[in-house]
């Protein structure tokens, strides 16, 4: 089975690369063979559907000890979830060939698509949470990009980095959940997740939450989604309604199982889907741009399916993954039917739109039949989905039944409301709209998406057979329930009339209403606290970076004394002595003296001079620590250093130029703190030393090993032989580079 | 651990700073030859008390001093040599574009900080 999934996923991959290369052909060739990795995919879930129960697996392991793994199980979950990303992608890539303009050229739209396509695949598949987490980032890069496809516009730059900070910094949030998930768990990979309890597991339910309500486009964070609609309508359709904003209603899915004993997780994800049901509704019922009012559709109803998850009794669990399955096809269809009548008719507002369902009677039919399913209307299969959710509410009691009642009934009475109000202002009467003639390549897919409703209620135990395994790998207590073509007259039945009752007189007022559409609440704040965050970074770079380099290094110097202080902890004073010798406290005195005199001595000769007494000073200890390697090389390198000093710098002026008074005592300060520090560290760690010296063995070893009986040669040229080699490697470097240096002339000298 | 070698690495380092942080490249070259130097003493001292040189048939292992960070110093000694003689080709080279050798402010860095101010 690994090798099955591996080439479906590098399938994708060779589509992306294909597309890109064949764009500047013709956009058209470019999605017809960017389409041939879903078309296969879709082909192989069909399959799966039918044959084993038995879920697919595919691991490659990168780091064992880490679990670092990409891991991949095609579940029930999962294969539903494959039959909507392959199978609504088919329908995408032929419904593009036909949005764009025959003549158009450039894979980058294809080949992102396809991207995002076998993203979204992995999402589904990942079976680690390694692999959950870079598949979803994914998904919020390639939307991203997909978002911003007519990145000439101002304002969908705008909406498309909106979109990728909200998701991108949700995305952040989540891999902070994951870990504490799997932290609280105890494993890394999905399906073995068992139930957590704690506050580390509250704190991972919480996160988690926080991430899938950015990607799922839930209240608070829902405004990144009305903006999106800026881009084009395929992308609409795929991502933003059908597959990517599933995403985090999946992730709460399966997790939801194992978030059962932790209370804030039902709390916050009921508040949280309610909010978003009632407010997304609203916003549906506002708008007055077509693809605006579905795109609040959208967050509407994927707030039910939050909320129904979060619940997560086996009859809410049922029905979300019903609702979830429906609202992928009626929702697809919809965004597909605005496009074209977007590209036929050149609008997409309710208020210039008129005479449609003369004029496009098949969009008509289409958009009727997706939407009726959307209000949850026999004989549509969202009436089936709607049902089962409503009956969900019946076997709750207490709080719970009061809060997703109102979720589940005020959500569909609004729904309803806005799908009429959507049908009315679309298709409804006004003075007749021009519209340019038909394109076949964007119908078909519309009408099968549209019209896979009303199928799908006439063999409901087709879908049943998708929607009851998905529903029982989520919770085992799903498996006793199924869709129902006829209810009966029941109390849920009643309930259902009532809601289409209500809706439609709802509708029917909201439809009168001329008032125009509001701002976006929330987006234009979020822009300009991404502005406010850019500026303010600018002016903390503007702070720190000034571009003095004196300044820059007093920095260092000031920050590593801060470094230092930690150890200061540890000062003691037993190890210390005065001196080992009188004869080192002599060169120290000379070594200091020296210094000092060279930071005054006016004379650039002078400085030299004194540089190379402190080297000489420094070989001297080197002498009475056991050194004579190091006292030798000391010497020699002092001696090239002021040869150099003299011939490099003896052209300049003999004196140094004057210095600011303000700046001098700042740079004393810092220094004589730093060099304070320095020293109290050392002495502190000098308190605990590491160990003893393995001074026996290593003598041992040069002999043995390197042959040699100097100790300190035999550890440069063996055992550390390759940084010796790369130290050689330095200093050529620095040869041939004073060489180029002083070869150089000026620009325009005559050579 | 002994003051005295401590007292030098602390005023190498004091006095290596406060010619970093100078406006003149033959200075900070200076500052940086300083840091090298109490940069190897600090690793001599902190490798534990003298010792006779360790040579393995002179020296009996007791009395010989630690021999690994003799070698690590032997690193740092000729690396901060190098980096000294460049510095000071870049200063003569500073030198014949300019006529000085003051460090001059970071253009790009000027320009990000005009532009916020703007």
């Amino acid at each position: 089975m690994i090798r099955v999934i591996l080439t479906l996923l590098v399938a994708h991959l060779i589509g992306v690369v294909l597309a890109a290369l064949l764009g500047s052909g013709s956009l058209r060739r470019a999605l017809g063979v960017a389409a041939v990795a879903p078309v296969a995919t879709s082909v192989w879930a069909v399959g799966q559907l039918a044959g084993s129960a038995e879920p697919a697996e595919a691991s490659l392991t990168w780091v064992a000890g880490l679990d670092l793994a990409l891991t991949f199980r095609i579940d029930a979950v999962a294969l539903l979830m494959t039959l909507l990303v392959s199978g609504i992608g088919t329908m995408v890539f032929v419904y593009a060939m036909g949005y764009f303009p025959a003549d158009a050229t450039g894979g980058r739209f294809a080949a992102t698509l396809l991207a995002f396509s076998v993203s979204m695949l992995g999402l589904v598949w990942a079976d680690s949470v390694w692999t959950l987490f870079i598949f979803w980032e994914f998904t919020s890069i390639t939307s991203f990009l997909l978002v911003g496809y007519k990145h000439t516009d101002p304002a969908v730059r705008t909406a498309a980095r909106r979109a990728l900070l909200i998701t991108g910094g949700g995305g952040l949030v989540l891999l902070a959940g994951l870990l504490l998930l799997a932290e609280s768990a105890g494993t890394t990979t999905i399906s073995a997740l068992g139930g957590v309890s704690g506050d580390r597991a509250t704190l991972a339910a919480i996160c988690i939450l926080v991430g899938a309500a950015t990607k799922s486009a839930q209240v608070p964070f829902h405004v990144w989604l009305p903006g999106a609609m800026a881009a084009p309508t395929p992308v609409s359709a795929y991502l933003h309604s059908a597959t990517m904003v599933k995403a985090g209603v999946l992730l709460v899915a399966v997790t939801g199982a194992s978030f059962a004993a932790v209370a804030p997780f039902k709390i916050l994800g009921i508040g949280i889907g309610l909010g978003s049901v009632v407010w997304g509704a609203i916003g549906a019922l506002r708008h007055r741009d077509a693809k605006l009012i579905l795109a609040w559709g959208t967050v509407s109803q994927l707030g039910l399916l939050i909320t129904l998850l979060a619940v997560g009794t086996g009859k809410a669990v049922f029905a979300a993954v019903a609702i979830l399955f429906a609202h992928a096809l009626f929702k697809a269809a919809l965004f597909l039917v605005v496009g074209e009548i977007d590209v036929r008719t050149g609008t997409r507002s309710i208020d210039e739109l008129g005479g449609l369902w003369r004029s496009m009677p098949i969009a008509f039919a289409t958009a009727t039949a997706a939407g009726l399913s959307m209000a949850g209307a026999p004989p549509l299969l969202g009436f089936a989905a709607k049902e089962a959710a409503v009956e969900a509410v019946l076997t709750l009691d207490g709080l719970d039944r009061f809060l997703v009642g109102s979720a589940v009934i005020g959500g569909s009475i609004l729904t309803v409301a806005y799908t009429l109000r959507f049908l009315l202002g679309v298709f409804g009467p006004g003075p007749a709209t021009p519209v340019r003639p038909r394109r076949l390549l964007m119908t078909v897919p519309a009408v099968l998406l549209g019209g896979a409703g009303l199928i799908g209620f006439v063999v409901l135990g087709g879908v049943d057979d998708i929607v009851g395994p998905a529903a029982t790998e989520l919770n085992s207590a799903s498996s006793v329930y199924g869709l129902l073509r006829w209810p009966g007259f029941t109390t849920a039945f009643g309930i259902s009339c009532g809601i289409l009752a209500g809706g439609a007189v709802l509708g029917w007022v909201a439809s009168r209403s001329s008032r125009p559409a509001p701002r976006t609440i929330g987006a234009m704040q979020s822009d300009r606290f991404l502005d406010g965050t850019i500026q303010r970074s600018r002016q903390i770079t503007a702070l720190v970076q000034h571009g003095s380099l004196p300044v820059y290094a007093a920095t260092m110097a000031a920050a590593a004394l801060l470094a230092a202080l930690p150890f200061l902890g540890g000062l003691g004073t037993g190890h210390l002595a005065g001196w080992n010798s009188p004869v080192e406290a002599v060169l120290c005195a000379a070594i200091v003296g020296s210094a000092v005199a060279g930071a005054f001595v006016g004379s650039r000769l002078g400085a030299a001079l004194t540089l190379g007494a402190v080297g000489t000073g420094v070989a001297g200890i080197f002498v009475l620590y056991g050194a004579p390697d190091l006292a030798l090389t000391q010497l020699l390198v002092e001696t090239i250093v002021v040869v150099g000093f003299v011939v490099g710098l003896g052209h300049l002026s003999q004196s140094f130029p004057k210095v600011d008074r303000t700046w001098r005592t700042v740079r004393l300060v810092v220094s004589v703190l730093g060099g304070t520090g320095v020293a109290l560290a050392l002495a502190a760690s000098g308190a605990d030393p590491a160990g003893q010296a393995p001074v026996a063995e290593l003598a041992t070893a040069a002999v043995t090993d390197g042959g040699g009986n100097n100790v300190v040669n035999v550890i440069l040229t063996d055992i550390r032989a390759l940084d010796t080699l790369g130290e050689v490697v330095v200093l050529a470097t620095v040869a041939i580079g004073i060489l180029a240096l002083a070869n150089a002339r000026l620009s325009g000298e005559a050579s | 651990m002994s003051v005295a070698v401590l007292i030098a690495i602390g005023g190498l380092t004091t006095v290596g700073i406060y010619l970093i942080t100078a406006r003149s490249l033959s200075r900070i070259i200076l500052g940086f030859s300083l840091l090298g130097h109490a940069a190897v003493l600090a690793l001599l001292t902190a490798g534990g008390p003298p010792g006779a040189a360790p040579i393995a048939d002179q020296t009996a292992p007791e009395l010989s001093a630690n021999p690994v960070p003799q070698a690590l110093a032997l690193t740092a000694i000729v690396i901060s040599f190098g980096l000294t003689l460049f510095l000071l080709a870049l200063a003569r080279r500073q030198q014949t574009l300019s006529g000085d050798d003051l460090v001059e402010d970071d253009l790009e860095d000027r320009r990000i900080a005009e532009e916020t101010a703007a």
